[in-house]
């Protein structure tokens, strides 16, 4: 639980602020004007500050929902996503968010009512055909869930708008919220894996594995549609056995045939945010591996990618429907 | 390096006692007192003199791998009662609004406070947060120099509506003093999390020696920089492979270093 709170003082006795504070019962609270006093400054050292994140309570005040980049999403035309949080409680070392912001805390953002207004127009801007929202970019969509209550505000939100999909994508085994509700097929909720040697070297914080498919049978039991979503793929000597040896674990837990969609990538990240984790973690043999540039995106270079990728599709698709499978194409 | 930075002498008397630093003979702009991986300089009173005392001392030990603060000093209080130490988490600097964010990288063991830094003395006090002279001007120059992670501002209240301490400087030493072990377990603190920094710097000396072996261009030696930071963090061996390295050409040398970087990682 953070030690630290700031909240923006024009936010400070909205309901959801309240009953954060409440929930979290920090021993300090301070007051702040805007989030980005405390979020942006640059003398800020994020792998020191994630030892002890604060949360900062704010309000989002535009781009609430934004185009997806390209190359994610599941085949839809219209892609968007949101962040009701920005930054994780894992601490995963190939994420994106390693170099994504200057600070480590947990920003929340109350003002549900402005995304959702948001979605709401987007979809109907789009009114006869399937738009999806993805909620899991700048963090976790469900890991926080006990104290934001996410979905129980957005659940029966998306479930009114017929054409609204949206995504849930997490590493969290918080599903209570979810089971509490009536099933909705056009909600996914999205779990993501990596075989046991790159779980016990590089997600530092997550469940164990069969923490989170346990979560997941729950959910599929009930009816819910779930994906899997096995991004990124990181290289060890191993990695054959021991993505052969996920999927058997996977798929002694739920039913493949069942499986809404599953993807799959290999390790990259754009140049800046490869070089910013690298520098908070000059020690961490993830970023000392080898690695090709390629359109401002580093990865893996072209051959070992290439039988990375092949060899673990192939497996895939011996085990679950074709037509469920994305390739995260991020060569464009 | 943590450096101790106090207004005025009586405020880090039982500091230098307590690490018996020694003053420093040197013909310095600010009094300076040192032991080995620690300093303590008296600023003199005021933003502007603390901020200065910040970058000199920036400049003094820019060697050192990474640099932790502490401003300790005394404070106004409107109630709060005389000799609480505070751990401040919030500095306004009441001339031009700025606020700064001290962000410690552990739960905090001393109650927190905001501070106001004041350009006058004044006993107007308030109850929502303490008074000072110092802290904005220390925490502008700091954080040029170091993460917010890496700097405490804490402050033990020496006035307030009721009681004034302020220009009794033995009184001020014993309120200090009252407070040395509290103080002392946030400098431990703040010193391990500053020595898991450094650690991630490799040794200046064989850097140096490295980058002496052959003739690197800037890119190539950004790229050695990373190279050479990875295996001195992964714990090999810096003479062998200085040795092992020494009269091949820069792009070999490199080639090498990579090579062995990719042998080490591929395990994760």
């Amino acid at each position: 639980m953070a030690s630290r709170v700031y909240v923006e003082a024009e936010i400070r006795d909205h309901p959801r602020t309240e009953r954060l504070l409440q929930r979290m019962r920090a021993p300090a609270v301070i007051e702040i004007e805007h989030y980005g006093e405390v979020f942006n400054p640059r003398s800020q050292n994020f792998r020191l500050q994630k030892k002890n994140p604060a949360v900062i309570i704010a309000r989002k005040n535009n781009n609430h929902v934004l185009a997806a980049p390209p190359g994610y999403g599941l085949g839809g035309k219209y892609n968007y996503y949101f962040s009701h949080m920005l930054n994780c409680i894992y601490d995963c070392r190939y994420c994106f968010l390693q170099g994504m912001y200057q600070s480590a805390h947990q920003l929340l953002f109350v003002n549900y009512e402005d995304f959702a207004e948001r979605i709401a127009e987007l979809a109907a801007q789009h009114a006869d055909e399937a738009v999806w929202f993805y909620s899991g970019y700048d963090c976790d969509s469900l890991a926080n869930e006990p104290m934001t209550r996410f979905c129980e505000y957005f659940l029966p939100r998306i479930a009114a708008i017929d054409n609204a999909w949206l995504e849930l994508r997490t590493k969290s085994t918080q599903v209570r919220a979810l089971l509490e509700h009536p099933v909705q097929q056009r909600i996914v909720t999205a779990f993501s894996f990596s075989d046991r040697v790159s779980h016990a070297s590089l997600e530092h914080g997550v469940p164990s594995i069969a923490k989170r498919l346990d979560a997941m049978r729950r959910l599929q039991q009930a009816g819910w549609p779930v994906g899997l979503r096995f991004d990124p793929i990181v290289y060890h000597p191993r990695y054959r056995e021991e993505f052969v040896a996920l999927l058997n674990q996977v798929f002694d837990s739920v039913d493949a045939d069942a499986i809404h969609s599953v993807s799959l990538g290999s390790f990259r990240l754009t140049r800046g945010h490869f070089r910013d984790a690298s520098r908070l973690y000059p020690d961490e043999p993830l970023f000392a591996q080898q690695m090709v540039l390629e359109n401002g995106i580093v990865s893996y270079p072209k051959e070992r990618e290439r039988e990375m990728i092949d060899f673990c599709e192939q497996e895939l698709l011996q085990r679950i429907r074709p037509q469920s499978y994305h390739p995260c194409d991020w060569h464009g | 390096m943590l450096i101790w930075v106090s207004a005025l002498h009586c405020e880090a008397k039982p500091v230098i006692d307590y690490y018996r630093l020694k003053k420093s003979a040197d013909n310095n702009p600010f009094d300076l007192y040192l032991s080995e991986g620690m300093a303590c300089v008296i600023s003199g009173i005021g933003k502007v003199s603390a901020a200065a005392a910040c970058a000199w001392s920036a400049a003094q030990f820019q060697r050192r791998a990474s640099l932790a603060w502490i401003n300790l000093g005394t404070a106004g209080a409107g109630d709060h009662e005389i000799g609480s130490l505070f751990s401040i988490h919030q500095v306004i600097d009441a001339d031009d609004g700025q606020r700064y964010y001290p962000a410690p990288a552990a739960a905090d063991r001393l109650d927190g406070s905001a501070c106001m830094t004041l350009s006058r003395p004044s006993e107007d006090y308030r109850d929502e947060c303490l008074f000072d002279m110092e802290a904005s001007g220390y925490m502008y120059s700091s954080l040029r120099f170091s993460s917010a992670e890496l700097i405490r501002s804490l402050k033990i209240v020496s006035d307030n509506r009721h009681h004034k301490t302020g220009k009794d400087r033995r009184r001020v030493s014993e309120l200090v003093q009252h407070q040395i072990d509290g103080i002392a377990q946030e400098a431990k603190s703040l010193i391990a999390l500053n020595d898991e920094l450094a650690a991630l710097s490799p040794d200046a000396q064989c850097w140096q020696r490295l980058t002496e072996l052959a003739h690197f261009s800037q890119t190539q030696k950004s790229r050695l920089r990373v190279l050479w930071r990875y295996l001195m963090n992964r714990g090999f061996d810096a003479e062998k492979l200085l040795s092992d390295l020494a009269g091949s050409p820069a792009s070999t040398i490199i080639s090498e270093l990579e090579q062995t970087g990719y042998r080490d990682s591929e395990e994760l």
